[in-house]
């Protein structure tokens, strides 16, 4: 998958939360809270059991702020600032926005939908997410899960979906993109 | 007419299927299969560590974007609601294209590529694909340095279109990236015959600082800015940047210099053009005004990583937070499956981190993809800090082959020379 040589041999061990780690809190301020790269977001599913043993499937969703500006016109005032008013605003928006283009299933006659539970700010390395908090609701206990993935292809099929779900010690990755939207996962 | 879209910034490069790693073990490698460098690996301090929040004050800036202030921002603007009211016009699909691509070339920002390749994406995907949209999506794919696809496109908007200037010169670009300078020479003609003599004079005397005319480049080039033939800033800050690149390759230093001074007057916040700058004042140890020159560029990748180079050579309290930002940066792009963007991978790996072996690696095969003089050099250098000197022998052979002229990679040749003769001396 990757160029076999890039200079990152090691890996990172940070419980689960690789994805915080790299974003730090070093970006809060100049010089590094700005936007560059391609756009990415991150979406992580975590499966745990409930007290009576039915699978739980919860899940974190990091999306670029700047991206999200892209597409709602996010910086109200237009002066290049997106501030935390601009975006608590509009959170009820970015979250249709969001959703709309995230769906999972269980099979045939086992439909799941998406249920919100919060919203907060998360830093990476390229600038500031918004990280949609939700949990997946299927009509009976899942043995599987299909996921359909769209966020942003529309308007920028360079987009990619970074996965992972954690399910007990197991860690599964994938990308997300125009041509791989959707991922069949055995639970 | 724009100027060539050369040594693209930031090589995205080709998507990789879906790929899924199921990645078993130690639940303390949690992610596993997404790589990043560690806080130990970069011997750095562990990172800050902040987890998702929410902010309290609503005058809290999260994020910049771009401002509407910014006349490029307002025009891409306009030609957006131009697009949207007539989407099936490809004259305005092409203006936005063209804008965006633009723009995410000049701060060094990959996203509008992708915004460009949506506004084509119908014609690319109806046949036959008019030729304007070829050379379009050509450009993008050059710019994330997906060369053979950018070539193949190229070829076929020629095809459909042989009297396209701007093809013809995108084309001889990409063969003077990958050394090909035959063919180069041969499109710079072609240039000449569909667009004006001073735009392929440019062409040939760029053509000509890669192969051992360096000299006779800057005088040719002189002669195109003297007489007026770049009309437009883009061109006229292009070919500054050409003369300083050939003033380079003679180690004239201060002509150098005085020529990206004049390109970046036209084009201030060009990413290449602030780049290739502050190589140069890395090379003449001047890392504290390339903290100043790139102080607005830190969304670009290329930008950031000369900022780490400077911290480094500074050996700023800041250095090694730097490093580890780039670091994260570079995982980040792999995560997403952007499998090579060898040039700035190797000088990491070589100048950040410390790890000849890896650098001499990716800076061999990124001299596969590019054979500018920045690649060549890489190869060298890593091949002499790896103390590998036989590992820079192709690239050595190109180098004489095509006369290359640069002071610095002559020393290098010279020093990896020494080098292999030791070695043989003492492995008889």
């Amino acid at each position: 998958m990757r160029s076999p040589a890039s200079p990152r041999p090691r890996r990172l061990g940070v419980n689960g939360r690789w994805r915080a780690s790299l974003c730090a809190a070093l970006i809060q301020g100049s010089p590094y809270a700005a936007a560059h790269s391609a756009s990415d977001a991150y979406l992580n599913l975590s499966i745990r059991e409930s007290a009576h043993g039915a699978p739980v499937i919860e899940g974190q969703w990091d999306i670029a702020l700047r991206d999200l500006a892209f597409v709602l016109d996010l910086d109200a005032d237009g002066d290049g600032r997106l501030t935390w008013g601009e975006v608590r605003r509009r959170w009820t928006e970015i979250e249709t926005y969001a959703y709309r283009q995230l769906h999972f299933d269980a099979g045939p006659g086992n439909a799941c939908s998406v249920e919100p539970r919060r919203q907060s700010i998360d830093d990476h390395a390229d600038g500031a997410y918004a990280a949609l908090f939700f949990e997946v609701q299927c009509a009976h206990a899942p043995q599987r899960l299909n996921l359909d993935y769209r966020l942003f292809f529309a308007v920028d099929p360079s987009h990619r979906g970074i996965f992972t779900l954690q399910s007990g010690r197991d860690t599964t990755t994938a990308v997300l993109s125009p041509q791989n939207a959707s991922l069949h996962l055995a639970l | 007419m724009h100027p060539p879209y050369y040594s693209a910034m930031r090589p995205l490069s080709a998507l990789l299927g879906l790929s899924i790693i199921l990645a078993t073990g130690d639940s303390s490698a949690g992610s596993a299969a997404l790589t990043a460098p560690t806080a130990a690996d970069l011997a750095t301090p562990a990172p800050p560590y902040r987890a998702p929040y929410q902010p309290t004050r609503d005058d809290e800036v999260l994020q910049e974007v771009p401002a509407i202030s910014d006349p490029a921002v307002a025009r891409m603007t306009q030609l957006r609601k131009a697009f949207n009211a007539t989407p099936q016009d490809l004259r305005s699909a092409i203006a936005l294209a063209t804008a965006y691509v633009d723009y995410g070339r000049q701060v060094g920002d990959a996203h509008y590529a992708g915004y460009a390749e949506a506004v084509i994406a119908p014609w690319l995907a109806a046949q036959p694909v008019p030729s304007s949209v070829l050379l379009a999506e050509a450009t993008i794919l050059q710019y994330r340095h997906q060369f053979p696809e950018a070539r193949k496109l190229l070829h076929a908007s020629l095809n459909e279109d042989p009297r396209s200037a701007q093809a013809w010169l995108t084309l001889a670009t990409l063969d003077m990236v990958q050394g090909d300078y035959t063919a180069a020479g041969k499109e710079c003609v072609q240039v000449t015959n569909t667009a004006d003599v001073a735009l392929g004079l440019a062409c040939s005397a760029n053509l000509r600082s890669y192969t051992g005319h360096a000299a006779q480049s800057l005088a040719l080039l002189a002669q195109v800015q003297a007489q007026g033939g770049a009309q437009s800033v883009g061109l006229r800050a292009w070919i500054e940047g050409l003369m300083a690149e050939a003033a380079l390759r003679l180690g004239d230093w201060p002509l150098a210099e005085a020529h990206y001074r004049a390109a970046l007057q036209l084009m201030p916040r060009d990413n290449f053009l602030l780049v290739a700058y502050a190589d140069f004042l890395l090379d003449r140890l001047r890392p504290r005004e390339v903290l100043a020159l790139l102080a607005g560029a830190v969304q670009s990748d290329t930008a950031f990583l000369r900022i780490a180079l400077a911290q480094a050579a500074l050996h700023s309290a800041d250095a090694a937070r730097y490093t580890w930002i780039m670091a994260a940066r570079f995982a980040a792009l792999s995560a997403r499956g952007s499998d090579f963007f060898g040039r700035e991978q190797a000088r990491f790996a070589l100048q950040l981190q410390q790890d000849p072996q890896v650098a001499l690696d990716l800076a061999r095969r990124n001299w596969q993809v590019q054979r500018e003089p920045w690649d060549t050099r890489l190869v060298l250098a890593a091949a002499l800090a790896a103390a590998e000197p036989r590992a820079a022998d192709e690239v050595l052979e190109f180098r004489r082959r095509v006369k290359l002229e640069d002071p610095i990679i002559d020393d290098l040749a010279q020093e990896l020379r020494i080098a292999a003769g030791k070695l043989a001396g003492a492995k008889p």
